[in-house]
């Protein structure tokens, strides 16, 4: 090849990133969810979506069809989000932010650990929710998947703004977020909305795992790992309080991290990681509210 | 303690020089035998990233127990304790210095893992204890055998195993452009240095080589990147799940090259997956090797081994893992130690079951494809030197051309 600049080959890579960056893009939907509800980052998200995608993998092996099996582990998610809430966080609901956060690390241990007991460790594999046959547009292929999977992140982020936005409820979560005692006296049953809150986030988690399991054609009781450090880059990209941000930052990440992986030979595949925790550490020296956030002010 | 111990060196070199002599007066002093068992152990991924391969040591210990219901060895049945390491290398040394130390096993066996063996080959070489049939196709557990004279692996070494591909590229492909991917340590690179030199001349067919992190999520980048230097044949140097994502992302490029696979990542459960997250055309043509018997492959249906298989993991390991060549594996590894224990004396010593291992001319290991043997001799230390090459079609492997060294 000459020294021109393959044109195509970065056209595609892109396109790769993009597509990488969609199935980032929900889990860091998920993780702003938590942390506007509850004000603490989840380190079990990534856990968790891989538990609901175990679940609709053995539904799907029981003959369900993939939608059914999707619709079946949603619903199931957010019912057993409210329920680790209440079983796990409401002890600890009260106390300091550091010491939820060690709490879902625990949970991060016990939801993988829990996973491995109850499914064996070889790969599994799942049906695709959406057609893989190749498109190709100026010599640039992709599959209708990869569009999907974006599409359902931005839709996602569609539903809970109109939730956030114009419901009773929606309010009722978002003062309780900001002003937790002044929410009580207002007759606001604060604890029910942070269980609410966990219950959404891993719905969509679900939703994050279902997307991502299918087209990476195998995984494991892994595979959301990598997953949850590139949606924490992507959340923090685009500020942590920002859905719309997160998937913006998500896709952005993917693109980056593809690009420089292929064209920057010394970073190569060896740094793909640690350039997806120099853009965290960035964003957080340089514009600590992400692309998109609103700068925190606390009232001391 | 230290007297023991010391007198256990002692021992080894007494029994190394005079293996008539130490055999007689053995039995007693020789760590983990008694009249009535020998205790082997090793460490094996019960959990965590890599426990697939549990299978390897339980396909083992239900064939000792299959021996052992038998007769056993000499009239000494085998007790296999195989610990959990969740293929983490510090914790290898901690379970294995529990089995040498506490357990007083007679050998380590089937440990897996390239890492996990070589954080303790040098413990285990210190006390002199064999550390048998290494469950790794790492080159230097054949290679290196005279700084470590109590260790040996086992299965074909990756490094024979890309070299077979690449002469039979250099062979049957002259215009062959060959684009590698590989996992980006030493497993994937002892295979990319093997292709290169089974291509000898022909190594500048190779137009890209592309690496993987085991904590990437996908392949998709490297496939595209491989794709776009116009490859047209494919080498995917991978574990399970970053092969089938090969196949997935190269299907979503509508790019369909030669494939060949590696035989970590071959197992017909592992094809089955991989064309299901492809599609039968995407799979169709791929090339690999084999030297077990594969189960699921139609080819052995009614095969008296494949059936005896069946009924030992039936009888001894809950009918787990009928589908599962690493089973195979187990069994087919658990043979060749029995093998060796046999010629190993009444009176097995830690010095005469190394001579033992060294000196294999085993013709009739049922587990392993018809006319391979599993030989050995003081200067050749690598116990499966020997494969067919395979073709995938219509969703099974048929072999072709007849029975590869890999040297």
């Amino acid at each position: 090849m000459l020294v021109g600049v393959d044109w195509a080959g970065v056209a595609q890579q892109v396109v790769a990133g993009l597509s990488s960056g969609g199935t980032y893009a929900t889990l860091a939907v998920a993780l702003v969810l938590i942390y506007r509800a509850t004000g603490v980052v989840n380190f079990a998200q990534g856990e968790l979506a891989m538990f609901s995608t175990f679940v609709a993998w053995t539904l799907t092996r029981h003959g369900f069809a993939y939608w059914p099996a999707f619709l079946v582990t949603v619903l199931a998610s957010f019912a057993g989000g409210i329920a680790l809430e209440r079983a796990v966080i409401r002890p600890v609901e009260r106390a300091s932010v550091l010491t939820i956060a060690i709490v879902t690390i625990g949970l991060f241990f016990i939801v993988n650990g829990a996973a491995f007991w109850i499914w064996s460790p070889e790969v599994k594999s799942m049906p695709n929710a959406f057609s893989t046959r190749p498109i190709r547009i100026g010599g640039v292929a992709f599959a209708i998947s990869d569009l999907g999977i974006i599409g359902v992140s931005l839709l996602a982020v569609l539903l809970l703004w109109l939730f956030f936005r114009f419901t009773k409820l929606g309010l009722a979560m978002r003062a309780a977020a900001l002003n937790p005692e002044s929410s009580r006296l207002t007759g606001i049953r604060v604890s029910w909305t942070i269980a609410l809150g966990w219950g959404l986030a891993t719905a969509l988690g679900a939703v994050a795992g279902l997307m991502a399991a299918p087209p990476l054609g195998s995984f494991d009781q892994n595979f959301m790992q990598p997953i949850l450090l590139y949606a924490f880059a992507g959340a923090v990209l685009g500020g942590i309080d920002s859905a719309l941000g997160a998937v913006i930052g998500s896709l952005a990440l993917g693109v980056f991290l593809n690009l420089l992986g292929t064209y920057v030979s010394w970073v190569g595949t060896d740094l793909r990681q640690a350039a997806a925790l120099a853009v965290i550490l960035g964003v957080l020296l340089v514009r600590p509210a992400g692309l998109f956030g609103k700068l925190a002010v606390r009232r001391v | 303690m230290r007297a023991m111990g010391k007198s256990r060196v002692l021992f080894g070199v007494f029994g190394a020089l005079v293996v008539v002599s130490a055999a007689s007066a053995g039995g007693a002093s020789t760590p983990g035998v008694t009249s009535k068992q020998i205790l082997i152990g090793g460490t094996t991924p019960l959990s965590g990233p890599a426990s697939a391969y549990a299978a390897v040591a339980k396909g083992a210990d239900a064939y000792f127990k299959y021996v052992n219901d038998h007769g056993g060895v000499f009239g000494r049945s085998i007790k296999y304790k195989y610990e959990d390491d969740a293929y983490d290398p510090s914790q290898t040394i901690q379970r294995t210095r529990d089995l040498v130390q506490n357990e007083k096993v007679f050998a380590i066996y089937n440990t897996l893992g390239t890492e996990q063996n070589l954080a303790v080959r040098s413990y285990l070489n210190q006390l002199k204890v064999p550390q048998l049939l290494v469950a790794s196709g790492a080159s230097t557990w054949g290679n290196d055998f005279k700084k470590y004279p109590w260790t040996i692996g086992y299965q074909p070494s990756y490094k024979g195993e890309a070299t077979i591909y690449g002469r039979y590229i250099a062979k049957t492909r002259p215009n062959a452009r060959i684009g590698v991917l590989y996992q980006n340590d030493d497993y994937g690179k002892e295979l990319v240095a093997g292709l290169q030199r089974g291509l000898g001349q022909k190594a500048k067919l190779i137009v890209s080589k592309q690496g993987y992190d085991v904590t990437d999520t996908d392949v998709k980048s490297q496939i595209a990147r491989l794709k776009s230097k116009k490859a047209n044949t494919l080498m995917v140097f991978a574990t399970p799940k970053f092969a089938i994502q090969s196949y997935s992302s190269a299907r979503l490029l509508g790019w369909r090259p030669l494939v060949f696979v590696n035989a970590v990542s071959s197992a017909s459960n592992t094809m089955t997956i991989a064309a299901l997250a492809s599609s039968k055309r995407q799979t169709e043509g791929s090339i690999s090797i084999a030297f077990n018997k594969d189960p699921v492959n139609p080819r052995w249906k009614g095969d008296k081994a494949v059936t005896l298989f069946r009924t030992i993991l039936k009888k001894y390991n809950g009918g787990q893992g009928l589908t599962d060549v690493y089973n195979v594996y187990g069994m087919s590894s658990a043979f060749t130690l029995v093998d060796a224990l046999k010629h190993a004396g009444k009176n097995p010593t830690r010095a005469s079951v190394m001579r033992a291992v060294t000196h294999l001319d085993e013709r009739n290991n049922p587990f392993v494809l018809p006319g391979i043997v599993i030989r050995t001799t003081p200067t050749d230390h690598f116990p499966i030197a020997q494969a067919r090459l395979e073709r995938y079609h219509n969703g099974n492997w048929v072999y072709f051309g007849s029975i590869v060294h890999i040297g």
